[in-house]
Formats: C-alpha cells, sequence, structure tokens
C-alpha cells in the first residue's frame, strides 16, 4: 500500500506548494479560524526576534510557544514552508500506520467474538471484513492531508500542525502497544497544549485491553499498570518541562503557556465559544467563568470512559473532537485532526441519522466565517453577533457530528450483541433509542 | 564781502546741519516707524469662530457668533482665513418668523446674516472631533481647504466660542462636552506645532473662566463672560422672533468693536473693560499671564482685523537684526537645542546592503546535550539494543 501512499502525500505537497507560492498564502495565514494566539506563525517569529534582541520571548503577551518550539525553529526557521508539509506528511503517514495496526487489532477482536459467539445470529452484515477494511488507512491519510482544513492549516504555518504530529505519533505508538512511547509522546502534546491530558485515559485502557488486564477498579493488576502508566507519563512530562527549564534559565513559559490557556486573556475573535462571553462577562463573574469553561473540557472523560471500556480508540476519537470542540482557542487544524478519522468509522454510516445536515451546516458555516468576519470588521454592516452565530452553529454541528457518530456506534454494538432485528417481549417490532 | 562770505558759509553750514538733523530725524522716525512696523510680530490673522448649539432657543448663541464674524469680517480678515462652525441653522430653520435673517438686537435692528455668510462647519460637523482637528491641523487629506486653519507661526488666531458650558467643559451639540484640559492639550499641540504667533480666546458661556485656566502655551490671552460658578446671562428677548437675541458679554462686545476701524489703536485694556458687573450681572474675566506682550501694547486689530501695514516711504531702511524691541520670540532654552531635521526615514544603505540577519541567541549547551541524550536514550528503548551495532 506505499505507492498509493506515496502517490497521495506528493499530490498533498504538490497542493501546499502551490499555495505557499500564490498570494493566497498570505490571506489565509492572517485569518483567525486558522491562526489562534497559541500557534500564530507571525508570533513565532517575534518571539524568536524578541529572542535574538536579547529579550526573553515571554515577556509581554505576544509569544505563547513552548521552549522546544523555539528550539526547534530557532534552527529551522528559514525552511518554516518545508517544515509544515514535512509534519503534515509525517501525520498523515502516522496515522497511515495506526489505522493499519488497529485494522488488524479490529479483526482480531471481532474473529475472537465471533469464535465466542457472543454475536446474534442475524448480524452478517454488520461484520468488518477485511475488503472494506483495506482502504481505511489510505483513506485516512488521503483525509487528513487534502483536508481543506489541514491545507489552510499548513499555508498559515500554524503550529497547530505540529501538536496534530505529535498527537498522531502518540495515537501511533499507543496502537502499536509500547506503554513507554505512547506515554511520551502524550507527555510532548500535553507539554504543547495542555488539552491532550485528557486522551491519557483512552490509551490507558487501550493498553490494559492490549495486555488483557480487565478492567475493573480493584484488580490489582489494573491498579499496578495503571500506576505505571502515570508514573511513566508524569516522569516523561517533568522531564521534559525541566528540560525546558534549561533552554532560557527561566520558568518564564509555565505562565506564559499554561497559565494563557487556562485563564484565557486574549479574546481575539475565534472559532471556539470563549471569546464571546469573555468579552461581555463582568470582571467578577470571570474567574467563575473560566473554570466553568475549562471544566467542561476535561468533565466527559470520566463519563465516556465508563461507557466506552470496551472501546477505547473510538474514545479517542469521541474525546479529540471534545477537545478540539471545546478548548479555549480552537483552530481549523483542530478539527482536521478528528475529521481525519471518520473514516475508519466508515462501517456505521447506515445508521448516521444526520449526515445531510451536518455536512449542510459544516460547509455553509464555513464558507460563512470569513463572510460574516468582512461583514463585521471591514463593512461594519453586522457585528460580532454575526460571527459568533456562525461559530456556535459550527461547534453545534460539530457536537451534532461527535454525537451522531457516538449514537451508531453505540447502536452497532447493540446490534451485534442483540441482532437485527429487535423485537419487544410479545413479538412486536422494537425501535432503539438512545436514552 | 569776506563778512558775507563768512556769514554765508556760516548759514550754509548752519542749513547744512539743520538739514542733516532734520534728516536724521526723518531717518530716525522713518527707522521708529520701521521699529513699528515689526512690533507686532504677526503677518497673518486667523479667526475661528465656534457655536456649539443648536436648537431654536439657543438662537442667541448663533447670533453671538455670526456677530463676530461680521465684525472680524469688516475689519478685514477675508472668509478663506475664517473658520466659521455653526452648530444649527437659525436663519432657515422653520421657526424663524423672518427667514433668512439672524438679528443681533432688538427690534431687528441689525441683521448679522447677509448673504455673504460663509459657514466652514455646519450642523452635525460641528463636533469636539472636528474642532479639535481644526485647531491641531491633523485633519483627513480630503478636507477642503476652506474647512482648514492653514495658519503658520507668524499668525494670530482669535478663538471664539460660545455655547453652554459649566465648570470645566464646554457642550457641543447637546451630546458630548470638550474639556479646558482638552482645550489646553489642543493649544499646547498648536504651539509645538508652531501654528500660531500669538492666539486670542474667547469664550462666552456660563462659568466660561473655567475654561482658560488650564492653559499652559505661551502666547495665549484668554477673555471670559463669567467667572466659575457664575452664569452668562442673555441680554434682550425680542418678542417678535420670540427667543434671546443675544449674549450680554457679547452683545457689548460687539457694541464696542462697532467702533473699532482698521486703524483703531485700542489695545486689549478696554477690551477687558467691556461689559462690567453692572451691565453684565456676571463678572468678565481674563487671563494675560501667559502672553508675552503687554495688553497695553496688543491692539484690538491684532486679533480682531487683518490689518497689512503698509507704508509708502522714499526712504531706505536698513533692517538690521538688532532692532529694539523686537525680542526673540522662543525662549531661550528652545534656542539651545540642534535644529531640527527631518529623521532617515528610510535607510536606503542599510537596506541596499543588506547583511545577513545575525543570530544572536543560541540555545544553551546543556539544552542541547540533554535533549539529544534523552532522544538517543528514548530511541534505544524504544528499538532495543540491538540496533546499537548498525549505528557503530
Amino acid at each position: 500500500m506505499a505507492a498509493p501512499l506515496v502517490l497521495v502525500v506528493l499530490v498533498a505537497v504538490t497542493v501546499r506548494a502551490a499555495l505557499f507560492r500564490s498570494s493566497l498564502a498570505a490571506f489565509i495565514s492572517e485569518r483567525v479560524e486558522v491562526s489562534s494566539p497559541l500557534n500564530a506563525w507571525k508570533r513565532v517569529v517575534e518571539g524568536l526576534a524578541l529572542l535574538d534582541l536579547g529579550v526573553s520571548p515571554y515577556s509581554g503577551a505576544v509569544f505563547h510557544e513552548t521552549p522546544l518550539i523555539i528550539y526547534l525553529f530557532h534552527f529551522l526557521i528559514e525552511y518554516a514552508e518545508l517544515v509544515f508539509m514535512i509534519t503534515d506528511v509525517l501525520t498523515a503517514v502516522a496515522l497511515y500506520l495506526a489505522i493499519q495496526e488497529f485494522n488488524k487489532v479490529v479483526f482480531k477482536k471481532q474473529k475472537l467474538l465471533i469464535k465466542l459467539d457472543k454475536y446474534a445470529p442475524d448480524v452478517a452484515e454488520l461484520i468488518q471484513t477485511p475488503m472494506e477494511m483495506h482502504y481505511i488507512p489510505l483513506k485516512v491519510a488521503l483525509c487528513y492531508l487534502l483536508n481543506p482544513y489541514t491545507v489552510m492549516s499548513c499555508v498559515a504555518k500554524s503550529t497547530c500542525a505540529i501538536n496534530n504530529t505529535v498527537i498522531a505519533f502518540f495515537i501511533l505508538a499507543t496502537i502499536k502497544g509500547s506503554a513507554f512511547l505512547s506515554t511520551l509522546f502524550l507527555a510532548l502534546a500535553t507539554y504543547q497544549s495542555l488539552y491532550p491530558l485528557t486522551l491519557f485515559a483512552p490509551a490507558l485502557l487501550y493498553l490494559l485491553q492490549r495486555q488483557f488486564i480487565p478492567i475493573k477498579l480493584k484488580s490489582e493488576s489494573f491498579q499496578l499498570y495503571t500506576m505505571q502508566y502515570g508514573a511513566l507519563y508524569l516522569c516523561n512530562l517533568g522531564v521534559i518541562v525541566c528540560l525546558s527549564f534549561f533552554l532560557l534559565n527561566s520558568w518564564d513559559f509555565i505562565p506564559s503557556v499554561y497559565g494563557f490557556i487556562l485563564s484565557v486573556p486574549d479574546l481575539t475573535p475565534n472559532i471556539g465559544l470563549f471569546w464571546y462571553f469573555f468579552a461581555e462577562m463582568f470582571e467578577h463573574f470571570s474567574l467563575f467563568f473560566v473554570c466553568v469553561f475549562q471544566i467542561n473540557v476535561f468533565f466527559y472523560t470520566i463519563p465516556l470512559a465508563i461507557k466506552l471500556k470496551e472501546h477505547p480508540v473510538f474514545f479517542m476519537f469521541v474525546q479529540m473532537a471534545i477537545i478540539s470542540i471545546f478548548k479555549s482557542y480552537p483552530t481549523v487544524g483542530d478539527v482536521a485532526l478528528y475529521m481525519a478519522f471518520l473514516p475508519v468509522w466508515n462501517h456505521l454510516y447506515r445508521f448516521l441519522r444526520n449526515t445531510f445536515i451536518l455536512s449542510c451546516v459544516l460547509i455553509v458555516c464555513s464558507l460563512l466565517f470569513p463572510v460574516l468576519w468582512h461583514l463585521w470588521i471591514y463593512a461594519g454592516s453586522a457585528n460580532s453577533n454575526f460571527y459568533y452565530a456562525i461559530t456556535l452553529t459550527f461547534n453545534v454541528g460539530q457536537i451534532l457530528l461527535v454525537s451522531d457518530y457516538f449514537y451508531a456506534f453505540l447502536r452497532r454494538e447493540y446490534y451485534l450483541t442483540h441482532g437485527l432485528h429487535l423485537t419487544r417481549p410479545d413479538g412486536t417490532e422494537a425501535m432503539l433509542v438512545l436514552k | 564781502m569776506a563778512a558775507t562770505e563768512s556769514g554765508a558759509s556760516w548759514v550754509r553750514a548752519a542749513a547744512t546741519l539743520l538739514l542733516g538733523c532734520c534728516g536724521a530725524a526723518l531717518t530716525s522716525s522713518v527707522q521708529d516707524q520701521a521699529e513699528q512696523f515689526f512690533r507686532s510680530g504677526h503677518t497673518n490673522n486667523w479667526a475661528v469662530l465656534v457655536c456649539t448649539s443648536r436648537f431654536w432657543f439657543n438662537y442667541r448663541h448663533v447670533a453671538n457668533t455670526l456677530s463676530v464674524y461680521r465684525s472680524v469680517k469688516r475689519l478685514g480678515i477675508p472668509d478663506s482665513h475664517i473658520v466659521l462652525m455653526l452648530a444649527d441653522d437659525m436663519a432657515c430653520n422653520p421657526r424663524n418668523p423672518k427667514p433668512a435673517t439672524v438679528f443681533s438686537h432688538k427690534n431687528m435692528e441689525l441683521n448679522v446674516y447677509g448673504d455673504d455668510v460663509e459657514v466652514d462647519y455646519r450642523s452635525y460637523e460641528v463636533t469636539v472631533e472636528n474642532f479639535l482637528r481644526v485647531l491641531t491641523g491633523r485633519i483627513p487629506p480630503s478636507t477642503p481647504r476652506s474647512k482648514r486653519l492653514l495658519s503658520d507661526d507668524r499668525s494670530n488666531i482669535l478663538i471664539y466660542m460660545t455655547g453652554h458650558g459649566g465648570n470645566g467643559f464646554l457642550k457641543f451639540q447637546d451630546s458630548e462636552e470638550i474639556t479646558n484640559v482638552e482645550l489646553a492639550d489642543a493649544f499646547e499641540q498648536m504651539w509645538q506645532k508652531r501654528r500660531y504667533n500669538e492666539l486670542l480666546f474667547i469664550i462666552d458661556t456660563c462659568q466660561g473662566a473655567s475654561m482658560y485656566e488650564r492653559f499652559y502655551s505661551p502666547n495665549i490671552m484668554a477673555l471670559a463672560s463669567s467667572q466659575v460658578g457664575e452664569d452668562s446671562l442673555s441680554h434682550q428677548p425680542d418678542l417678535a422672533i420670540g427667543v434671546h437675541l443675544m449674549d450680554r458679554y457679547t452683545f457689548y462686545v460687539l457694541e464696542f468693536l462697532e467702533e473699532i476701524h482698521p486703524a483703531s489703536q485700542t489695545n486689549m485694556n478696554d477690551l477687558f473693560q467691556v461689559c462690567p458687573k453692572s451691565l453684565c450681572v456676571s463678572t468678565p474675566g481674563h487671563r494675560t499671564d501667559l502672553f508675552r506682550r503687554d495688553p497695553q501694547s496688543v491692539l484690538i486689530t491684532d486679533f480682531f482685523g487683518s490689518v497689512r501695514k503698509v507704508e509708502i516711504t522714499r526712504e531706505t531702511i536698513s533692517l538690521d537684526r538688532d532692532i529694539p524691541g523686537f525680542e526673540s520670540k522662543l525662549p531661550k532654552d528652545e534656542l539651545a537645542t540642534e535644529p531640527l531635521k527631518y529623521a532617515e526615514q528610510l535607510p536606503v544603505a542599510q537596506i541596499i546592503h543588506q547583511k545577513p540577519k545575525q543570530k544572536d541567541w543560541h540555545p544553551p549547551g546543556g539544552f542541547i546535550l540533554g535533549l539529544w541524550a534523552l532522544i538517543i536514550i528514548v530511541f534505544f528503548k524504544a528499538y532495543g539494543i540491538k540496533h546499537m551495532k548498525h549505528v557503530f
């Protein structure tokens, strides 16, 4: 399968190179949907320039990148475009390999469950076959590389691409089963932007499954493994943070990066939910609401972990979607990452109920973002409410997508164990409803 | 014959002496006149007349401004040098029983409107922002000349403001205010940009003296119609038109100005005496501490008129530098600074010979070492020691 992947990679690289050379590059890199205060390229350049002038880049509220990014771009700043293209390619390749491995795991598990007669007799059409699963990795890579969101994110040189690469490597390491590498990349991902911390739970669940350790709270092996994993993760995180200290000999980066992510001081409009609320809020409520909004991101982990403990990779997908909806400075690059996973759940297509409205909402909102921005900022005939309405609709669309897939997944699982034709005790046909 | 010859020579000598004296006297009088020529220091006059109130019942403010406009025009300042700002149209107001007129005297004695009134800022254009932009010259490039105050450092400017005011502010258009601090800062900007030689500021509002309290720029003389805590009162209502036509202070100032003609030698001290408390009910105030010259020597026409001094003489006058009475207008410490020159806007030399950017910052050695050591450890941990032999 290498050849088609190489072809896809070449096409993607060509598209990006063409866009880099065109005049659209400047326009795209200024769009607020693509670059946020956390990952804008301008800010990286500014931070490095400040460093050259002998000033800490974290003084002032310009630069919110981690020291490792400083280190990386200190040497690679002239080749920035190449770097971003390579990161995109790396992400796609990592996702490709991860999904290939995941397919094998799914297939093995399916075979096991069929052998164990856990499936109802009439669900033959729901079983995934290797034929249809063969092209899924390629589709995932395609979906990531040629997604307009990813292309725009790359052309804007937003460091979101680097975050995506780290998360992709984390997924690859987790699915391959290596706890050490998985904690390493998770620590890196958490270090870059705080929210991948929530991916700790699905990764742990997956690795537990892989080791055939039953997920019971009282079980000793469970606790031992959890402790090991947690300790590895914390050690890695600690090592990376301490190493960052030695770059600039100061702890300045902690309030500048993590304090900035958590306290949301910059209210530039973006595709997220934070800016509008905090722009109109009174000072004395803002602490409370910041806490509420931030808890919202981390809150869904435990219930989802309880519900999806048999299906950790789906849990990872849902968690990534939740991160990219509820994080403090989302961009379309974050959206592109979880959308790359959609081909993996192709078999859920027959259970999805809102595909038409979803696709309409997402496409129309993406097109309306620049229109309403122009109307608000340049023409002056709209105001922030218009733009926020589109932001809200876009996020509602994403939530609808996640919940749709969640429902479809659960429904399929139910049908697999209980058969396709559900009957009530008295024999009449029954409908499955999500309560 | 010798006596007459000596007598004649004596007479001739006396005559020459006399002629010489006369000539000397004449040249010295011409010299004096030449001195006088340069005494005031200004070469052109501007007037900024602002009425800040709208609505029909503020007729008197428009009438105030138009009266001053009329006097100033009569005394020689042309329309091109007058910026007239009227916040409302009284002449063509639907409530005006005598359309196209604005009277300043009851019984319709004096129509200050006429058909040669050139209003530069009318109606809603009279805002604090526009007023400050006019004063400081920070005007968008598309503004026409008639709306600009194109004064220079040899201009004497008369600024007359009227309307409703309070302690420290003047109300514009019933929706915004200009404060005395803003006004003082605007004048300081004008001074720093050398936009005036001398400035006469007259304000006819309630508590008008508060508006000139904060001035700190040199060469400003200020007059106000009332002190802080007092109200300026209006003069006479006209029963036919139905509103008060003028404010007291400006009424008496107008009366005073009607007697001035371009060659008057009346000075500022007389203007300070206009409208005593008995006539005006409020106490007019004035401020001259920032003004360099003695108000006694300041002519009314220095500000209210545009007097071009033209003297025809057949004498030759030598314009030597040290004409007495013409002291330098700049304070001594300002003279000590280096002459002004433009900062280099575009360092062409730097752009043409652009050196590659110096990377002044390098990551510390310990960091690089630590990072790469960690990367190697991770690599070998993940892939096993057996790969070592392939590396080495």
